[in-house]
């Protein structure tokens, strides 16, 4: 049999497998599960959300504890992390610190690290269990994300009524150049920026969030799928062709699969400086 | 014939969509090569604003990426 012709039943029963299921039939047909459904996703949600917070629980009572070590010690070398792990884990936190600091301000900055440092690290674990065989990134559904942009819509418009007033937040829509212009232009030019400004900020940007994030893991795994099923497909019956074919694809998949660990830590990066520049953009709104 | 060009419909609608942030990634990327080949000391902070003008430039192509679904 021709392995071409099979290919388009795998890549259905791929596209299959990677839509929301209840965790425990796999074969599942039929309408849309319903909300009160433990769906695969979800299950790997708590997987990830779990990890995270074991992990951090308790690198962050090990390091309390260092600390009134070191209090009681009085020597400042006593501060320094005794573990690699705990050395790694304390290095991604400051990562986000930097990162927070940076786009936001050294002022505001800090204050947000928690809330871009759960991101970052909720999304990268899950975007890594993804990769593991059997796994799924949460970020593969677009519920998921959807939830995420909307937490970080919340948070960015909530800080700009909070720092600049709800009306003073409108106006910093419009730029400072628009609104010193004489009457007319500040009504004709100043609508009509405030209405692009408008739907770029409150409809466009958790659109994009929402689906960057859902479009890479899931065209991600859809590649690592296909590259699959070309091997299953070629392996099957030998001859020179497929197997030549065959031994190209398990090359690719290799080399997809390398990328995909990249893409995970650019996508939780992307996702989390994002978050720091939409709050930045809010924080200083009377500025610009 | 429906069906087939729903589908023609999807394929031209991301494929138009992601030639203007095709170009204007590339853009962003070299340029940031440029910058970062001149000053190499600023080279982490041009990281920063690059990857920031990449996911607002990526925006448009994802945009077509949606469309294809709504189709």
């Amino acid at each position: 049999m021709n392995p071409m012709e099979q290919l388009p039943d795998k890549i259905e029963e791929l596209v299959h497998e990677l839509s929301v299921l209840p965790y425990n039939d796999m074969h599942y047909e039929g309408p849309p599960v319903g909300a009160l459904v433990l769906t695969n996703y979800v299950v790997w949600l708590v997987i990830a959300t779990l990890t995270v917070f074991v992990i951090f629980f308790l690198v962050a009572r090990r390091e309390q504890k260092r600390m009134s070590f070191a209090v009681e010690s009085g020597k400042v070398t006593d501060l320094a992390p005794t573990s690699k792990f705990v050395s790694m884990i304390e290095l991604g936190v400051e990562f986000i610190r930097d990162m927070a600091i940076d786009v936001i301000g050294p002022k505001d900055g800090p204050k947000y690290t928690a809330f871009l440092g759960t991101f970052f690290f909720m999304i990268l674990v899950s975007n890594i269990y993804g990769l593991v065989p059997g796994g799924k990134p949460f970020a593969g559904t677009m519920g998921a994300t959807v939830a995420l942009a909307l937490i970080v819509w919340v948070v960015f418009v909530f800080v700009g009524f909070k720092k600049n007033g709800f009306f003073g937040y409108m106006k910093s829509l419009i730029p400072s150049g628009v609104r010193e212009m004489p009457l007319a232009g500040r009504i004709g030019l100043g609508s009509y920026i405030f209405l692009l400004e408008f739907i770029s900020t409150f409809i466009i940007r958790p659109l994009t969030q929402s689906v960057r994030l859902f479009a890479n893991m899931y065209a991600g795994h859809i590649i690592l799928g296909v590259f699959s099923a070309f091997v299953v497909l070629f392996m099957r019956q030998f001859s020179v062709a497929n197997f030549a074919v065959g031994t190209v694809s398990m090359l690719f998949l290799i080399i997809m699969y390398a990328f995909e660990i990249f893409v995970a830590f650019i996508q939780a990066y992307v996702f989390t400086i994002l978050t720091a520049v939409y709050i930045q953009s809010s924080v200083h709104a009377s500025e610009h | 014939m429906e069906a087939g060009l729903v589908a023609i419909g999807k394929g031209l609608a991301y494929g138009l969509a992601a030639i203007g942030p095709g170009v204007g990634i590339g853009i962003v990327g070299g340029k940031a090569l440029e910058a970062m080949a001149r000053q190499p000391e600023m080279a982490g902070r041009i990281q920063t604003t690059m990857f920031i003008a990449i996911a607002f430039t990526e925006a448009l192509a994802l945009l077509g990426f949606v469309l294809t679904f709504l189709l």
